[in-house]
């Protein structure tokens, strides 16, 4: 063969392959490049589901609020509660997750709120989601501070709990005005470190049993229909609070359909099974019927003490280290998402337009973070100068409260699933669009009606205490501060008014019905619109 | 070229680094790629859709690159998926495009754990005083209240949109009138160019939002 054949053949071949390349490429179904090269730079999964399930920090979870629900509360339903919650969320992440498909804007629970029950409510909403995630931050401190000057007084250090809170929040704001969020893989590492030092522990009570016989007293679920019932599950809840911050990530995910319903639902699900699974293995260890005694005497050391003779020194330190990072990891978690809230709320004109401003180079949402930083400053140095215990009043009472304000918000967020799919199913199944929705709505309403009435129980304080009654009220309050709020900017501001809970697309969007009809026809060329170099 | 002139903006002249956060820095300079393509009539823009006008190639090897797989991948018309697009590798290709206008150099640097990463920035004097002047000479038009053109109207509302005038007009505060006209530059574009800014603008804040790297 010739080189000229050979040549004219292989332009043949080429002809060919191009135009079958051609043909090929004109199919819509198959990943393009642009699609492709996107999704190489976004999250999936297993990315989201951690984002989720870290900023729950299970270990903070476990070992600080499961040890001290069966301390303070003194009632052995805690892994059947930790279950139902687990249940009860998953149906509401059904209804939760379906609307999220169906909002470009993907933000926080106010937004979904303001899509399904108005902007008046959004706006509500947002003013109880304000002090709620804010307070739990600060009741974190606590936790920190006890944790750090328990371990420092093993080093024979000592130091009170307000100094270790105080580096800590120092450590915090500095992080927090610098923007420097745990990468992916650091709390990667760590969340998986956290897990495996979870399952040991559980493995090891549950192989020690008391009395030598494993008991599932603890997880029948006949407590499940007394009064009680009410405030567990709310202090369960807490332990959830992170899971909402899956959808935030819907526009990084790979496929924002499925990626964020599978990552919201496995986050519930491992968050729940591994504090179920906890809480019924500390009560297996000690006997169902000793559990509250122990954890009263050893509070948030009870399960380092459990597996202490069972385990190699080295594997009980590990455990306190990881329990520190992860209460420090909750805290920068919470101290971004509470300063991310108020950045999403300056940029949309419902707080004043200095908080949505955000440093050029890092991003960060400064003023948010300052004054998260400063109240934060303000409320432990205030139960610092007032010598209150800080396990039960800063950290109890502030995450207790904080999460009325969570389950509030949740409670609101399933009614208004019901209200965005009453009219029009958009496509969703019936289950996803009225059963699960109405389900979580009514298992929510008994949850939130049952804590209201048992709340002044929940924080221990006697009959008569102002307490009983004042947290509620506040919260309604500043919902009521929120509704006259937002009708007064429909009233002053309506343009701002309208972009409320539709994130930074609306000015895209709002223009556009005003616009005037272009002078020249839409065919010419942009470029001849006195355009010149 | 407008995306020369806004990478020379959003970048330190003496370290190279940008001036913003890299991924809005990205999504400004996708941006001002796109504008170049409408400014030389080549796509438009309406309600937040592409379409190519002339398929005829541009003078500029990287923007006929990316006409061509506007051309070639028909099926996505979406300015922000674009704008996501083209924001992942801007920076190094107009980087790479000013290399070619002489106006920068590449400068490689060797990170912590060994890993090289290339930064394109102005390394003689000459080079140096030339980045500079892109933002005095936006500063200088501004502060003196004069006729801008479409690319110089573009330009400040890309600055303004991505967060960059406070960088611009450091040391002007005493000239209102400058800081005034700002958020009014987007609004005399025509409506395609004010679409790409919009979009850009609503994409930073998302991408702010999320708070990933």
């Amino acid at each position: 063969m010739t080189s000229v054949g050979r040549h004219h053949l292989h332009q043949h071949n080429m002809d060919q392959w191009a135009g079958r390349l051609l043909v090929d490429r004109k199919r819509p179904s198959e990943p393009d490049i642009i699609t492709r090269a996107l999704a190489s730079n976004r999250m999936g999964v297993a990315s989201v589901v951690f984002f989720g399930v870290a900023g729950a920090a299970p270990l903070t979870v476990i070992i600080g609020s499961i040890s001290a629900i069966y301390a303070i509360q003194g009632s052995t339903a805690v892994p059947v509660a930790y279950l139902v919650v687990a249940g009860i969320l998953s149906l509401f992440t059904v209804g939760f997750v379906a609307m999220s498909r169906h909002i470009v804007n993907s933000g926080a629970f106010y937004s979904y709120i303001s899509h399904g029950l108005g902007r008046v409510v959004g706006v509500g909403a947002a003013f109880v989601a304000l002090p709620a995630y804010s307070l739990m931050q600060i009741g974190l401190f606590g936790l920190f501070g006890v944790v750090a000057s328990g371990i420092l007084a093993e080093f024979g250090l000592q130091a009170s709990w307000y100094a270790c809170a105080l580096v800590a929040w120092a450590l915090v704001t500095v992080l927090g005005v610098l923007w420097v969020d745990l990468s992916g893989r650091v709390l990667a590492v760590l969340l998986v470190a956290e897990i495996s030092i979870v399952l040991i522990y559980d493995l090891v009570m549950v192989s020690n049993p008391a009395g030598g016989s494993i008991s599932f007293a603890t997880l029948s679920p006949a407590p499940m229909l007394t009064p009680v019932v009410g405030t567990l599950l709310v202090l369960a809840i807490a332990g959830f609070v992170g899971f909402e911050a899956t959808v935030v990530l819907s526009e990084e995910a790979r496929d924002p359909k499925r990626t964020i319903a599978r990552a919201t639902h496995l986050a519930v699900l491992l968050a729940g099974v591994l504090c179920g699974i906890s809480a019924w293995a500390m009560s297996v260890t000690t006997g169902p019927d000793q559990i509250l005694a122990v954890a009263a005497e050893h509070q948030t050391d009870l399960v380092f003490t459990l597996v202490g003779p069972h385990l190699p020194a080295v594997l009980v330190d590990v455990g306190y280290v990881l329990f520190m990072t992860s209460v420090f990891a909750a805290l920068l978690a919470f101290h971004a998402a509470v300063a991310r809230y108020q950045f999403a709320l300056g940029r949309e004109g419902v707080l004043p337009s200095a908080w949505g401003y955000t440093h050029p180079r890092t991003g960060a949402p400064l003023l948010g973070s300052i004054t998260q930083s400063v109240l934060a400053l303000a409320v432990i140095s205030a139960y610092a100068a007032a010598g209150a215990e800080p396990l039960l009043y800063l950290f109890a009472w502030l995450t207790t409260i904080g999460g009325l304000g969570v389950l509030i918000l949740m409670w609101s967020a399933s009614a208004s699933v019901i209200a965005f799919f009453q009219h029009h199913r958009r496509g969703e199944n019936v289950w996803r669009a009225y059963v699960a929705p109405f389900l979580a709505f009514l298992l929510l309403s008994i949850v939130l009606a049952a804590t209201i009435i048992g709340f002044g129980d929940l924080l221990q304080v006697p009959a008569g205490s102002p307490f009983r009654w004042l947290f509620p009220v506040a919260y309604l309050g500043v919902a009521a501060i929120g509704f006259v709020w937002a009708l007064v900017m429909r009233a002053v501001r309506p343009e701002v008014y309208a972009a409320i809970g539709r994130g930074a697309d609306v000015r895209v969007i709002a223009p556009a019905e005003s616009e005037f009809p272009d002078v020249l026809p839409p065919a010419a060329p942009v470029g001849s619109r006195g355009y010149h170099y | 070229m407008l995306a020369d002139q806004y990478y020379l903006i959003a970048h330190e002249d003496r370290t190279g680094r940008s001036r913003l956060h890299p991924r809005a820095t990205g999504l400004g300079l996708a941006a001002a790629l796109l504008a170049e393509l409408v400014l030389e009539g080549r796509i438009g823009v309406t309600d937040g859709d592409l379409f190519v006008l002339d398929r005829h190639p541009t003078r500029d090897a990287l923007e006929h690159d990316i006409l061509d797989l506007l051309i070639a991948q028909p099926q996505h018309r979406d300015v922000r998926t674009w704008l996501a697009f083209l924001s992942q590798d801007a920076a190094l290709r107009v980087g790479e495009r000013l290399m070619r206008l002489g106006a920068v150099e590449p400068v490689t640097r060797r990170r912590m754990l060994g890993t090289t990463h290339t930064l394109y920035m102005p390394n003689s004097a000459q080079q140096r005083n030339a980045a500079a002047w892109a933002s005095t000479r936006l500063a200088n038009l501004l502060i003196r209240g004069m006729e801008l053109s479409v690319t110089d109207r573009v330009l400040v509302s890309l600055v303004s949109a991505t967060g960059l005038t406070r960088h611009v007009l450091y040391g002007f505060e005493m000239y209102p009138q400058a800081f005034q006209y700002l958020p009014n530059a987007a609004a005399s574009l025509p409506s395609d160019l004010r679409e790409i800014v919009d979009y850009t603008e609503a994409s930073i804040g998302s991408v702010l939002t999320a708070g990933r790297r």
